[in-house]
């Protein structure tokens, strides 16, 4: 018998077409037959058809509240319209056959009977399916700023934000659990909607467990369904989330597993509990250390880049995520001081450049300290002797500068004193001493001379 | 000479016919009146399309030079790699996995529980451990450990991030050199270089995006396969050099064949080549131009990339080169010019680690140790060299072998062996990487008191590749090529990042 009703109430989603089509259908025909009255039968004859399929409809989606676990407050509007709707056909039908029968009917023009019901219908369709799609599925698709304007809000994700400071004050279930329960889990296990009656948005709900009993096992994450059904292969069906959803992250599950391990505790800072900082180091702010300033920054044009292309010059996007270029010049060794027009366009988007094996100079200084976002420039094996580099100070991102196998002067060197974000200048067979300065700024920028040496070894001749 | 031409137009004609099937004909159809159709929809007035000449301008970059640079998806943090593959499988328990526990166990039979179960290539019966062969210490800042077989190892040590439990299912050469080389232990899978450059592309326009230099007397077991381009265009393939004669065969021009007339002769097959493939559309068609054209400039830029001789007799000590020699060495040192000159991928080989203990050279205690010195002056010249000159930030080191080798002593056929020597084992090994993006003096993963299996951190050849193309600036899962109907990866279906040996 269970059987029968819960494939009777999985007929609902089917079965619901019906109605909707007959009243339509009839309330069509209405319109087309208001002058002539022709057709009274034939749409008294739907009417009756929709009333009958709608009351089958309101009986198979009963069946289906009770066998689907959906709350009686989620589907207490939906249920109410769909039986108020059913009961309006019956009305419209007794109103067209049978008039006179029932007095009151006469004094009540028809068209509000066709509005009120045109009304109902629509309703009860849209209630139904905020019940299956999700609240809101319709107005998705919606830009936000309409969004706002009309009032809706979307689902509201708990963002979790640890950084080196917080992140041992944190409390693991309040501050990480739940947000990640409530990101991943809570769209379909909360209160309106728990499906297999399972609700993860409280403390309550997690440990009263959904129909197929708890779904923690404490202290053993790998019996506990919370945790055994995460990593399911996404195609098992019992893989949750549902493949179509969004899946939590490789760190999120392994932070599930390591707070069931602990005894799912509801209390306890991330410190209290003891546990390792590399758990969360996915939720601390990502550090931005590319070969790029951190700013958002617009396209090169095409164009330009093609024509510079076109000169020999290699220029290449750093990423596919970023608009910032490098440069290089491998291929046109002979790329001069005068050539530096040709890179004008793209000055704002160079952040890499290597002019090594060229033939600029000094004079290259005063141009260079137009690239205002350069960070790496490569200078190795050119005349450069050093005489104006402090031009470049100005440059903000700048963090290394090779000068390998130039001329470069050793009163030159305190210059990079003035360079805020330097870190590393390259003066490999450069004729410096190696002894000279090492670092500058209090160790922040290394000056690495090279000259790295292996000297011979005994060992190095013996032969087993 | 006449006839020789009509017959020649014959014969190109007949060919032609046979060549068409009813398939090439219903799609040519197909494709007609769609196109039709199409440029119809878009153009209006001219629905026969444009001549075939135009339609080459209109081809993206990579069309006309399939190794033009691609941005990578994600900031990358290296631009090359030196790839350092010590072909044989070199014993960790001699370099790098001090495993005292192993001397006090020397001689005892290995505990049956071990064997239970395990394939071996070539152990029977019951081994016997055999201790460390080799005096260890720890260096460096960050103490790790390495053996007095790589004295010059030390000086690197800071610079370099090990895996110690590295994992592969293959304990044969050949299976295990291709899955670590292309991430399948079977034929047909692209090596990584080659995914590199196909992702990539490649700077430098005059020489080759990967470049593969070996040493040691052979070649992998694996054969050319472990630098194939498997299913992706073939241009992608490695190109093998040479560090003693020509350094790639056959790059002279012949007698009496001068350069103007070797340009012409490919301006003409480059021409009859484009019109070829504006009728067919075949991707191997462009390859072959492009090829032709590289092979004319390499002609003159790689005999000048590889010649060592002109480097500075420091840098040569250093390396412990021996200029006109085939030596890992100067293979190091070629690796260093080529990444210098914006090369994508050096592939390195050395052959001659297989210490079995069968024959001398084979041997763990002897053998190995000079298999040791040839490379431990090279590499440590490798990673100095190149910090000094500003590229180690730019580059990725990786050093490895196909599989490890056994705590136990081999005892082929149930005998004792001439010599000292341990067999195949995939079950734990190590590597290493140093370069850009790389955490200097980690160490990540640990094996158990006999180094027989990992314990901690252990991380398989998927995982390798992932990292590696992470630094590259890929996502290893999206990083995918359509082949017989499905995305292909180099990880397969598998591979996580290395974030502990990351910076």
């Amino acid at each position: 018998m269970d059987v029968l009703k819960q494939l009777l109430g999985r007929l609902h989603p089917l079965l619901v077409h019906l109605p909707i089509g007959f009243i339509i259908l009839g309330l069509l025909l209405q319109w087309h037959d208001r002058k002539k009255r022709e057709y009274r039968f034939v749409i008294g004859f739907i009417f009756m058809w929709g009333a009958i399929a709608a009351v089958l409809a309101c009986i198979t989606g009963y069946l289906q509240y009770l066998g689907e676990g959906y709350g009686f407050d989620t589907i207490k509007f939906h249920l109410w319209s769909g039986i108020a709707t059913a009961v309006f056909c019956l009305l419209m039908y007794l109103r067209l056959r049978e008039p006179r029968k029932i007095t009151i009917f006469k004094s009540m023009p028809l068209v509000y009977f066709s509005i009120v019901l045109l009304a109902m219908i629509s309703l009860t369709g849209h209630l139904g399916g905020n019940i299956t799609h999700g609240e809101g599925y319709l107005t998705e698709p919606l830009p936000n700023s309409i969004k706002s304007t009309l009032g809706i809000t979307a689902f509201q994700e708990k963002e979790i934000a640890l950084n080196e400071e917080n992140w041992q004050e944190a409390q693991f279930y309040t501050d990480i659990i739940d947000p990640i329960l409530n990101n991943k889990c809570a769209s379909c296990h909360n209160r309106k909607k728990a499906k297999g009656e399972l609700e993860l948005h409280s403390k309550e709900g997690i440990l009263e467990g959904g129909e197929n009993g708890p779904v923690i096992e404490t202290n053993n994450s790998g019996d506990s369904p919370l945790y055994a059904r995460l990593i399911l292969p996404k195609d098992d069906e019992d893989h949750m989330p549902p493949k179509e959803k969004t899946q939590p992250t490789k760190e999120e599950i392994t932070l599930v597993k390591t707070w069931i391990d602990l005894g799912n505790p509801f209390e306890g800072s991330i410190g209290e509990l003891g546990l390792e900082k590399n758990l969360f180091l996915s939720f601390f702010p990502q550090k931005h250390d590319y070969d790029y300033p951190d700013i958002e920054i617009v396209a090169a044009a095409q164009d330009s880049v093609n024509v510079i292309k076109s000169e020999g010059i290699h220029v290449q996007n750093i990423s596919k995520v970023s608009n910032f270029l490098q440069v290089t010049c491998i291929n046109k060794p002979s790329f001069g001081d005068t050539d530096f027009h040709l890179l004008k366009p793209i000055s704002q988007q160079i952040a890499i450049l290597d002019l090594g094996g060229t033939q600029v100079t000094d004079a290259i200084f005063k141009k260079l300290a137009t690239l205002k976002n350069l960070t790496i420039l490569k200078l190795d094996n050119t005349a450069i002797t050093g005489a104006n580099i402090e031009q470049l100070a100005q440059l903000e991102n700048l963090k290394s500068i090779n000068l390998a196998a130039t001329k470069f002067e050793e009163t030159q060197l305190e210059k990079f004193a003035q360079f805020k974000k330097l870190q590393a200048v390259y003066l490999f067979n450069s004729g410096l001493q190696k002894s000279g300065i090492q670092s500058l700024n209090n160790g922040k920028i290394n000056i690495d001379y090279g000259n790295y040496e292996l000297p011979p070894i005994p060992s190095d001749s013996i032969i087993y | 000479m006449k006839d020789v031409i009509e017959k020649l137009i014959q014969e190109k004609l007949a060919r032609e016919v046979e060549a068409k099937t009813r398939r090439h004909f219903i799609k040519s159809c197909a494709q007609g009146m769609g196109g039709l159709a199409l440029s119809s929809i878009f153009m209006g007035c001219d629905p026969l399309g444009k001549p075939a000449e135009k339609k080459l301008t209109a081809f993206s970059e990579r069309d006309l030079n399939p190794l033009a640079t691609l941005a990578p998806p994600y900031a990358p943090k290296v631009k090359s790699v030196i790839y350092l593959h010590m072909a044989g499988a070199p014993s960790q328990l001699e370099m790098f996995d001090y495993k005292p526990a192993l001397h006090k166990l020397d001689g005892q039979d290995c505990p049956q529980s071990l064997l239970e179960g395990k394939k071996f290539a070539f152990i029977k019966g019951t081994p016997k451990l055999m201790g460390p062969q080799a005096e260890f210490s720890q260096e460096g800042e960050s103490g790790n450990w390495v053996s007095d077989f790589m004295p010059h190892f030390k000086k690197i040590i800071d610079d370099v991030a090990f895996l110690k439990a590295v994992n592969t299912d293959q304990f044969n050469h050949g299976p295990a050199q291709l899955f670590m080389h292309t991430g399948s232990p079977r034929l047909g899978r692209p090596s990584i270089g080659a995914w590199a450059t196909y992702g990539l592309g490649s700077v430098n326009q005059n020489l080759p995006g990967f470049v593969v230099l070996t040493s040691g007397g052979n070649t992998p077991d694996a054969g050319k396969s472990v630098w194939g381009s498997g299913f992706l265009p073939s241009v992608y393939q490695g190109v093998q050099c040479r560090s003693k004669g020509d350094p790639v065969l056959y790059i002279e021009d012949p007698e009496g064949v001068t350069r103007d007339l070797k340009k012409s002769t490919i301006e003409a097959i480059n021409k009859i080549n484009k019109d070829e493939y504006a009728k067919y559309a075949d991707p191997e068609i462009l390859a072959r131009i492009n090829q032709y054209e590289m092979a004319y400039r390499m002609q003159i830029a790689v005999p000048e990339v590889m010649n060592i001789n002109d480097e500075p007799e420091n840098v040569k000590q250093m390396y412990g080169v021996e200029p006109g020699k085939e030596s890992f060495a100067n293979n190091c040192l070629l690796a260093r010019k080529l990444v210098e000159d914006g090369v994508r991928f050096v592939q390195l080989f050395d052959w001659g680690w297989d210490t079995h203990g069968n024959i001398r050279a084979g041997s763990v205690d002897l053998g190995l140790r000079n298999k040791c010195r040839e490379i431990d002056r090279p590499i440590a010249a490798l990673v100095l060299d190149l910090k000094q000159r500003g590229l180690l930030d730019d580059t990725l080191i990786v050093w490895g072998g196909e599989f490890g080798r056994t705590p136990m002593q081999e005892n082929r056929g149930n005998k004792k062996m001439a010599y000292k020597g341990r067999d195949h084992h995939g079950d734990a090994f190590t590597m290493w990487m140093a370069g850009g993006g790389i955490k200097k003096g980690a160490s990540h993963g640990q094996t158990d008191d006999i180094g027989f299996s990992g314990v901690e951190g252990r991380v398989s050849v998927h995982d390798v590749h992932a990292t590696i193309l992470h630094l590259l600036g890929f996502d290893h899962e999206q990083f995918t090529f359509d082949f017989q109907g499905r995305p292909f990866r180099l990880t397969d279906v598998e591979g996580d990042i290395i974030k502990e040996i990351l910076a």
